[in-house]
């Protein structure tokens, strides 16, 4: 079994990242009845842990025999029936699902699924907790118009059902929503706590840390807990025992993007053999959409394959070009969520880039 | 442009002597016709060549090549007009003309060989209007002249065939030269396109570079038809017009532009460096060069050769006078001319046609009494040479196929003859093509020249009477049978018998049984069955003998248009006529149609008449969608009107998006003119790509909130904007495939993923999402999925050199226990490794595990084989966790068809791939498939290289095929169809 599922706490007391959330939460749920709850905060902090231990907190060890299954509903839209198939992820006291997977179809999901799932109240037979508790995951993706039915929802059926809803980023969880829920941060945690961790699970596993090479990953892992313990087993599978400047081997996709990003840099001196710096540039804006198709055929998301362009762009760019380079990543990346072909509008930010990049390599040097 | 005009006529008057000294008459003073004259009157011409103007029209029939030379018309006006110059630009040329001058001046001198001008139209007064728009128009044709197919193919260039040699055309042949007809030729069956897109296939781009000054010179206004007459090639990197444009200049002004250079060419324009095939050529045909002449620094020097003379751009500009109040007074005094010019050129130009149309004009005497008939019925061919275009057809395949048929078959029936060829083996035949080419007509024509009864049969309107098919099938047979009954028992009386069915494909829409009712009546005929239909590629008409009419080229419609409009007294000239020709796209019928309506209001048509009339009433084609974006994206995408481009954006609403999202960049835009750095492009191109980026956000309001009014808008944005930033010609730099494409193998593998991430759930050791599944742990997973095999036997090796084999076996056991131990942990399945194998295999990590498999291959081989095995006999003590994986004994999944994949010659990079994770068991089904599976995705992966090339060169094939065949057309069309 990997590290990051080996040592993942399971309760609350075991958690070590964030202690005092996790506190709060144990008395949340011991000492009162439990609110709807809205995790957020960046990937690979620990919320989806924290909700797990919560609802070992909650329901007991229960929580923890779950079946996953992959169902299809029929949901009667008007005049046409709608066809919906979704995983999830269920025991006695809680469902856990992604409505967004569904794409734009998630409303029907909230409207209609979830609405039926928090009706129905469970039947408790020790009399313990009135409520089943519904985790959804992803709920930044959700469209509007299902933020906008699950708010009812969340009020209607708040007594025999609680809401757990998990996401990175809260700005796009619309504010009623946010207002119906207890908010909880989870930040991403710092480089001590990340290189803690490592020394933990390194202790655990018997294995000899060189000095600063924890701190190394940690600070490779970009505060992801979980990326962190990921590649320092990556590294122990690659190589041990450690030494101290062991290469951490970067993601295979990042790595790949941070290949485009170079190739749209070094345009201005094509190694290749071409007439021109012109048809350079198109050549090389046809091998940037070949390159992010294949990213995207390969499941990375677009959005991390934009922000992650973008960062590997501001790390070579002149200081003066980011600020605008950032802006027109945001620009594209906004319309990239309001669009659906997302390689339209990735592409669309290198067209941009190449020529805001090229306009101002002509300034510069002439 | 009046006041322009108006100036402008001063000015010739008052001509310097010198300017009539230097230039003989600008234009081969063959041109008796009035646009001549009106041009010479603004070259102030000699005296003497007036003379000889004047006296042509009575030896219009001679050659005129004697009678002057032209030297180029170094528009000796320029310099005393140009106050009048409206446009300040023209300056620029105005300085540069009088060292001009001195150059034509030398070039006077020079015998000038055969210029034997066909110069029918003088009287088209076409376009008064601007000629400066004429920047961008031909682009497509510029590269052609690269392709080694270049030339001939290109347009029907009839009028040209007695040029001497036709064979080395280094450059596109410019058809009809005839004004704006010559532009038609091309696209004339081809639609768009041919233009860009077909040539774009074959040529290598950036051989010819940009005009050193694009875009920099204004180009002048003329009167129309100042070039009428004149005959010009081109020749290499002209100073600021792009090829296309030049031509299209020079068609403009109603001359024509043919790809080499024969006796009959006047002029070649070209740039300094005249060493070129073209010029040696020139020389050959005995034509002396003028030595080019540097005229100005800043502008760089055109050789204008007058058939000798070399001629700069700038000297073109010189030929086209601007438009002056005489040019109407000219056209009129056109117009009577005319009539006794036009039989002229039908001879010399049309050289394919036998009889002069004096002739047929004779012929026609009769019907022009009872005029009741339309005109459809009236000239309806009542003999075999009188059909436009595919003559070869009809006379030899549908000739020898009915001569041949008795004796074929009937003969063959009582054992004598054999099947000799393909064509006459069959017993019906099926003429395609689109309507109004004359199918049916000729399958008449020739079953009457033969003596054959014809028995007409229209299945549409059974159709139409919802008799069911068959019931009409029944009766055929019966006539079929009861005809064969005819002909064996007297043949005398009825003599022979043929069935002619017209749309058969309409019956398709009817029921089923037809077609093949319809197919078993043809088996057991005796009599020949003549089928006709327009869509030759139904599946239904698959086994009959295909004879493919194409659509006749517009100067076979054009010389039979202007038989009938002589034949009822139309004064139409010849250019007027190819228009409309162009415009009906090759439907005889409808040109016959449109004349005969224009006939009722007046009985002078000119070319502007044509277009008018024409304008709002243009024969419907279907488009593709790829011919859709080519015609946007085309030289010409810029002059579209905008309905036009609607309509053709939405002549496919989600594919021609989609199809302008992936060539876009392919196009070098015309707009922007000069551009070194690229930077305009780049501009262009971002805005483009940013307006395909709202197409995309309007479509989801479209989609998802049903928003259909906003469908133009969403045409807007995602194709007539980007089109209209970026048409221009195309070239194809790199191909990747298309958004459709990716996006099926896209979402293929989210559902693979999805399987993946429901059995990982499922093994209850991680509840993360799929997303960070596949950000975070796959490449993790794979390590700890191939690793083991890899690295263990390698280290044993190491470690027991004495005792390999033993140690080996020991560490694969070790090694692949390891490993399914871990897939239990997280219930990963057979399937799910190679989802894990597939996802994570970008082309950078690929050639890694290349490089790491290859020193190991052979062993973990074994490894993975003997893993597969391990898995399956532990499957049955496996905890399911997901219900799909349940395995149900004795259900083995049916092999599929990638197994084929199996079967191809595994090189050695499949071999080391199969070595690092497939088993080599061909026993067993499950593993063939899997190996299927492989080798598909290792194909995809490395073939990667070689990918890049591939479509380039097949683009290639096709342009340079299809050129040859179907005029330069279709080309990357086609190669880019065959692509999808």
């Amino acid at each position: 079994m990997l590290w990051v599922d080996k040592y993942r706490p399971k309760t609350l007391a075991q958690v070590i990242v964030h202690e005092d959330i996790a506190q709060n939460l144990t008395k949340l749920v011991t000492e009162q009845d439990c609110p709807h709850l809205l995790f957020y905060g960046p990937s690979g902090s620990g919320k989806k842990t924290l909700i797990m231990a919560l609802l070992r907190q909650i329901f007991g060890p229960s929580a923890e025999k779950v079946k996953v299954e992959n169902r299809n509903w029929k949901i009667d839209a008007g005049s046409r029936t709608i066809d919906l198939e979704l995983t999830t992820l269920a025991s006695t006291n809680h469902v856990e699902l992604s409505p967004s997977d569904v794409g734009f179809q998630d409303r029907y999901i909230v409207q209609e699924i979830i609405k039926e799932m928090a009706k129905n109240r469970p039947i408790d037979t020790k009399g313990k907790k009135g409520f089943k508790v519904l985790v959804l995951n992803e709920v930044d993706k959700l469209s509007r118009e299902a933020q906008h039915s699950l708010r009812r929802t969340m009020e209607k059926y708040s007594a025999s059902c609680r809401l757990i809803l998990c996401c990175n980023s809260s700005s796009k969880v619309t504010e009623a929503i946010r207002s119906r829920c207890l908010n909880i941060r989870i930040n991403a945690p710092s480089a001590e706590q990340i290189v803690k961790v490592l020394e933990f699970i390194g202790k655990k596993e018997g294995l000899q840390l060189p000095s600063g090479f924890a701190a190394r990953i940690a600070e490779k892992s970009n505060r992801n807990l979980r990326r962190a313990i990921l590649s320092f087993e990556t590294c122990r599978v690659q190589q041990y025992p450690f030494t101290s400047n062991q290469a951490i081997p970067p993601m295979d996709w990042e790595e790949y993007i941070s290949e485009i990003a170079t190739d749209i840099m070094k345009e201005q001196s094509p190694k290749r053999f071409l007439p021109s710096a012109l048809k350079y540039l198109i050549v090389l804006l046809f091998q940037v959409r070949g390159k992010v198709y294949e990213l995207l055929i390969n499941c990375i998301p677009p959005e991390i394959v934009l922000k992650r362009l973008l960062h590997e762009l501001l790390k070579k760019l002149d200081a003066e070009l980011k600020h605008e380079v950032c802006h027109w990543a945001a620009y594209y990346e906004h319309r990239m969520r309001l669009g659906q072909k997302a390689i339209f509008h990735i592409e669309a930010f290198v067209a941009k880039f190449m020529s805001i990049y090229k306009a101002f390599l002509i300034a510069t040097f002439g | 442009m009046k006041a322009h005009d108006k100036g402008k006529g001063n000015a010739t008057a008052s001509k310097p002597a010198n300017a009539a000294e230097t230039k003989t008459d600008s234009v081969p003073g063959g041109q008796e016709n009035s646009g001549r004259r009106k041009t010479s009157k603004y070259f102030p011409a000699e005296p003497k060549d007036e003379q000889e103007n004047v006296e042509l029209p009575v030896k219009r029939k001679v050659q005129n090549e004697s009678s002057e030379k032209a030297p180029p018309s170094k528009k000796p006006s320029k310099v005393d007009v140009d106050d009048d110059f409206v446009l300040p630009k023209s300056k620029n040329s105005v300085d540069v003309t009088p060292s001009k001058k001195l150059k034509s001046g030398s070039g006077k001198g020079v015998v000038q060989k055969a210029v034997d001008i066909d110069e029918s139209d003088e009287d088209d007064v076409k376009d008064l209007k601007s000629p400066v728009k004429s920047g961008g128009k031909i682009r497509g044709g510029r590269g052609a002249s690269k392709g080694p197919a270049g030339g001939r193919g290109r347009g029907g260039d009839i009028d040209e065939s007695d040029e001497e040699d036709i064979k080395d055309l280094e450059s596109p042949v410019k058809s009809g030269g005839r004004g704006r007809g010559g532009r038609g030729a091309s696209t004339g069956s081809a639609s768009g396109r041919g233009r860009g897109g077909g040539r774009g296939g074959f040529m290598n781009f950036g051989e010819r570079k940009d005009p050193p000054h694009k875009g920099e010179k204004e180009v002048p206004e003329g009167a129309p038809d100042c070039l009428t007459g004149l005959t010009f090639v081109i020749s290499g990197t002209l100073d600021s017009l792009e090829r296309e444009e030049a031509e299209d200049l020079i068609k403009r002004y109603g001359g024509r532009v043919t790809g080499s250079v024969s006796k009959k060419t006047n002029y070649l324009l070209c740039d300094e460096d005249i060493g070129g095939r073209k010029s040696s050529k020139a020389k050959e045909l005995g034509f002396v060069f003028l030595s080019c002449l540097k005229i100005l620094v800043c502008i760089l020097l055109f050789l204008f050769l007058t058939v000798a003379l070399n001629f700069t751009e700038d000297g073109l500009f010189d030929m086209i006078p601007p438009l002056k109040g005489q040019s109407n007074k000219s056209a009129v005094t056109v117009a009577p001319s005319l009539p006794r010019k036009s039989p002229q050129t039908d001879g010399t130009t049309l050289t394919k046609s036998p009889s002069p149309s004096v002739s047929s004009a004779k012929k026609r005497g009769q019907p022009v009494q009872h005029s009741s008939l339309p005109w459809t019925e009236k000239y309806r061919p009542k003999v075999p040479n009188e059909i436009t275009g595919n003559q070869s057809l009809v006379f030899k395949q549908l000739h020898d196929w009915l001569t041949q048929w008795n004796k074929q078959f009937l003969a063959g029936s009582k054992g004598k003859g054999k099947k000799q060829n393909d064509a006459g083996a069959k017993k019906a035949v099926l003429l395609s093509g689109t309507p109004g080419i004359g199918k049916t007509t000729s399958a008449k024509l020739v079953s009457q020249m033969l003596g054959f009864q014809t028995i007409e049969v229209m299945l549409v309107i059974v159709v139409e009477r919802l008799t069911p098919v068959w019931k009409q099938c029944k009766s055929i047979k019966e006539l079929v049978s009861n005809e064969a009954l005819g002909v064996n028992m007297d043949r005398s009386k009825h003599p022979k018998t043929v069935l002619i069915m017209d749309e058969v494909d309409g019956m398709s829409a009817g029921d089923r049984g037809g077609i093949a009712d319809l197919i078993a009546s043809i088996k057991i005929s005796k009599i020949p069955i003549i089928c006709i239909c327009n869509d030759r590629y139904s599946q239904k008409l698959k086994s009959l003998v295909k004879l493919l009419y194409r659509k006749p080229t517009k100067q076979q419609m054009a010389k039979r248009l202007m038989q009938v409009a002589n034949a009822e007294g139309l004064q139409v000239n010849e250019i007027a006529l190819e228009e409309l020709a162009e415009r009906v796209n090759g439907d005889m019928r409808m040109a016959l149609n449109q004349l005969q309506y224009m006939s009722l209001s007046m009985s002078v048509i000119n070319y502007n008449d044509i277009k008018q009339r024409l304008l709002s009433s243009s024969k419907d084609e279907d488009i593709s969608p790829f011919t859709a974006v080519d015609k946007l994206f085309g030289f010409n995408g810029g002059k579209l009107r905008m309905d036009e481009r609607i309509d053709l954006s939405m002549s496919d609403p989600d594919l021609v998006p989609l199809l302008v999202q992936e060539n876009y960049i392919n196009y070098r835009p015309s707009s922007i003119g000069k551009d070194d750095s690229g930077i305009k492009r780049m501009n262009s191109i971002a805005r483009a790509a940013e307006s395909i980026g709202d197409g995309d956000i309007i479509n989801v309001q479209i989609r998802r909130y049903r928003q259909w009014q906003l469908s133009q808008t969403s045409a807007l944005s995602s194709c007539i904007i980007p089109a209209a930033l970026l048409h221009g010609q195309r070239e194809t730099l790199e191909q990747i495939g298309g958004w459709l494409g990716k996006n099926s193998t896209m979402s293929k593998n989210y559902r693979l993923l999805e399987d993946f991430h429901v059995h990982f759930l499922a093994s209850r050791e991680s509840c993360s999402g799929r997303e960070t599944l596949r950000l975070e742990y796959l490449p993790i997973l794979l390590k700890r999925l191939t690793n083991p095999l890899r690295d263990m036997p390698k280290r044993w090796v190491e470690w027991g050199r004495g005792c390999v084999q033993h140690s080996l076996q020991l560490s694969i056991d070790e090694a692949v226990e390891q490993v399914l131990e871990f897939m239990n942990a997280y219930s990963i399945s057979q399937e799910d490794f190679d989802t894990i194998m597939e996802l994570s295999k970008f082309q950078v990590t690929l050639l890694n595990m290349h490089r790491l498999s290859k020193s190991n291959g052979r062993h973990s081989t074994s490894c993975q084989s003997s893993t597969d095995k391990a898995y399956k006999e532990g499957s049955k003590t496996r905890i399911i966790r997901a219900a799909d994986l349940v395995t149900l004994p004795g259900m083995k999944k049916a092999p599929k068809k990638r197994i084929a994949a199996i079967l191809e010659p595994s090189d050695d990079v499949l071999g080391e791939e199969n070595g690092d994770e497939l088993p080599e068991n061909d026993e067993n089904t499950s593993d063939t498939e899997d190996l299927g599976i492989e080798v598909q995705m290792e194909l995809k992966g490395t073939g990667n290289s070689s990918a890049k090339k591939a479509p380039s060169g097949r683009a290639k094939g096709g342009g340079r095929a299809a050129s040859a065949e179907k005029k330069g057309g279709r080309g990357s069309g086609a190669g880019a169809k065959r692509k999808r």
